[in-house]
């Protein structure tokens, strides 16, 4: 386990130095000069910019101008915005935790959904149940997000007035920042109202949560399936039946678990995926996340708000694919040993 | 007078004619591939047969519903939008920028990709370790995201769109192609025809490529589908195709004002897109179905 992490961490490390490098090439990729490109000084006096040339040696050589900003982003220093002048530093970490919280609550309704459809299908394998199963699945990897989020508003928040269509909370609760997470917060905040504004935030999630759950749960279904098609053909489950077992014995005690271990594997590939899907639908619940505010910002061309969100956005998803590796691990014994190529 | 065969000959079909004649028996994957037919024609064809002008509209009809509907007008069947275009020409013109642009975008990365898939291929030591990783950071990034990057860096257009998109899919074509073509080259005929003095290009050419093209073309149906998804999300973005453009994307973002008086607007553009990604998905999974039988015979 040691090398396994000591191997994991090597590979942060350098996966890390390859997205900065590439986040600061991209300074010279976009029209303008570089340096207001990477500090989103746009109005700055002459005097300003002297000092900022200073600080990110762009009289030296490319290496020092890299470690210069390098040391910038240790410092959590990301620049302004060029639209607003902000700091892009804690307009990231407010909008941040919203994106996070959406795009977990919508990997659990993926999994909880996907993976025992899947399983189904697999027990019920060349049967109807498993053809409508598939052709569902493949249905709902076929259908664009946006218009499948439009279609959700429509129904569920415009004719039948079930949900919210946009936004985190209503507006009428003031729950104080503390971690962000706006479900942690309303807990922890001392509002009499505390348990409307809970379920007034359920609301909300309920409807952009399930849009972006539908195209991942649809890739669960698959992985479940094949994961537990293999598993129910090996040897030890013709044991277990030859033992006596019953069939239901046999899938929770033994198919299940092993059926199980096989799809945490991807979980941290889709997850990557799920937080793309999330951008969009973003934009269409206007969710308050990073997301819609980095799609925004490519709208209005703010280079340095680009610049830093897409550093930030591909550092989550890299430690989440960590994380879900870790998991992986220990819970699986086999995975621990020498990998090439990964 | 019909010749009939004298001789008993045996026919071997090729490993593609063997996919096409398995293929052909899957009731389901024959409608997706007309289905595709059907759509590859409307893409070239389209915009001479739409009935009126995709970009050019009536002005004293806007917002004309469908035909079927009670105000509708039969000479507009899908209705008009708020501009009075006819839905069913912009639809039509949509085909060839969405489905027709995807089409294009595929072939290319396809070649580019398959050119240095099979290149790579054949070179081996800290060359191939250093693509290998490289491949492996490139692809665990979502395809979207990475067109977003593209976009972003080459600014809002459907020109840029097209690039991104061909750049984002070229990745998947290198490693698909060289995981086959490093595969084919263990096998015995390989051998053989290396034992017969054939070069590595010719080998290339003559003995891999002609195995391995169902696997590309079963990689290059999922390629289709993500470009569809992709060109049309940037352009609902509003970072793909621009204003008059009729792309589906666009052409649903442009009826998102509009949605609670004429749902047709955002509906059709929607469901043109299902449909085109339906389509190909299923010509995929019938070429997956046949890869999968042909391999247990």
């Amino acid at each position: 386990m040691l090398i396994f992490t000591l191997r994991r961490l090597s590979l942060f490390v350098f996966t890390m130095l390859l997205l900065t490098l590439l986040s600061f090439s991209l300074c010279f990729l976009f029209p303008g000069d570089a340096v207001i490109n990477i500090s989103g000084a746009i109005n700055a006096t002459p005097e300003q910019l002297i000092q900022l040339n200073e600080s990110y040696q762009t009289s030296r050589n490319i290496f020092f101008q890299y470690l210069a900003y390098l040391t910038h982003i240790m410092d959590g220093n990301l620049g302004l915005s060029m639209a607003s002048q902000s700091v892009i530093g804690h307009e990231i970490l407010n909008l941040l935790p919203a994106t996070i919280e959406l795009s977990i609550v919508a990997l659990l309704i993926a999994m909880f959904v996907g993976i025992p459809l899947g399983f189904v299908a697999a027990i019920k394998h060349n049967k109807p149940a498993d053809n409508i199963i598939l052709s569902v699945s493949m249905l709902g990897y076929s259908i664009p997000v946006f218009w499948l989020g439009l279609l959700a508003i429509l129904t569920f928040s415009i004719s039948l007035g079930w949900f919210p269509s946009a936004g985190q909370i209503s507006l009428l609760f003031e729950i104080e920042l503390i971690t962000g997470i706006q479900f942690i917060d309303i807990l922890l905040s001392d509002s009499p109202y505390k348990w409307q504004a809970f379920s007034d935030a359920t609301a909300h999630i309920i409807l952009p949560a399930c849009v972006i759950a539908v195209a991942p749960a649809t890739i669960f279904i698959r992985l479940a399936r094949t994961s537990m098609i293999e598993v129910l053909e090996t040897s030890y489950i013709r044991a277990a039946s030859a033992k006596g077992l019953t069939f239901q014995q046999i899938i929770f005690r033994h198919a299940i678990r092993n059926a199980l271990i096989k799809i945490i594997r991807h979980v941290g590939l889709q997850f990557a995926n799920l937080v793309t899907i999330a951008m969009v639908t973003e934009v269409i619940f206007s969710w308050p996340g990073i997301g819609r505010w980095l799609i925004v910002s490519i709208d209005q061309r703010d280079y340095t708000a680009i610049q830093s969100g897409l550093l930030v956005l591909s550092c989550f998803i890299f430690v989440v694919h960590i994380l879900t590796d870790f998991i992986y691990a220990a819970l699986n014994p086999l995975a621990r040993g020498v990998k090439y190529g990964s | 007078m019909a010749r009939d065969k004298i001789y008993l000959e045996e026919i071997f079909p090729s490993p593609f004619m063997q996919l096409w004649l398995i293929f052909r028996r899957t009731p389901v994957a024959m409608v997706g591939f007309s289905c595709f037919i059907f759509l590859i024609i409307l893409a070239i064809f389209g915009p001479l047969l739409a009935p009126h002008s995709a970009i050019e509209g009536q002005l004293n009809m806007p917002l004309l519903p469908p035909a079927w509907h009670d105000d509708g007008n039969v000479s507009y069947l899908l209705g008009t939008d708020e501009l009075g275009r006819d839905m069913l020409s912009r639809l039509m013109y949509g085909t060839s920028l969405t489905f027709g642009l995807s089409f294009i975008v595929v072939i290319i990365s396809l070649v580019i990709g398959v050119l240095i898939g099979s290149l790579s291929a054949l070179t081996s030591g800290i060359k191939a370790s250093f693509l290998n990783h490289f491949l492996d950071v490139i692809l665990s990034i979502p395809s979207l995201l990475l067109a977003i990057i593209i976009v972003a860096i080459l600014g809002p257009g459907i020109s840029n769109t097209v690039w991104a998109v061909v750049m984002v899919l070229i990745p998947q074509f290198v490693h698909i192609t060289r995981y086959a073509v490093k595969e084919e080259f263990r096998k015995d005929y390989v051998l053989a025809s290396r034992l017969d003095g054939a070069g590595p290009f010719r080998i290339l050419s003559y003995s891999i490529l002609p195995n391995i093209v169902d696997r590309i073309m079963s990689q290059a149906t999922l390629a289709q589908s993500a470009a569809i998804l992709d060109i049309a999300t940037l352009g609902f973005l509003g970072l793909g195709a621009q204003i008059p453009l009729p792309e589906w994307g666009a052409t649903l973002a442009n009826g998102l004002d509009l949605f609670y008086i004429a749902p047709w607007t955002v509906y059709l553009p929607g469901l043109a897109i299902l449909f085109a990604v339906v389509a190909t998905n299923l010509v995929g999974e019938g070429i997956r179905h046949a890869l999968k039988v042909r391999k247990e015979r």
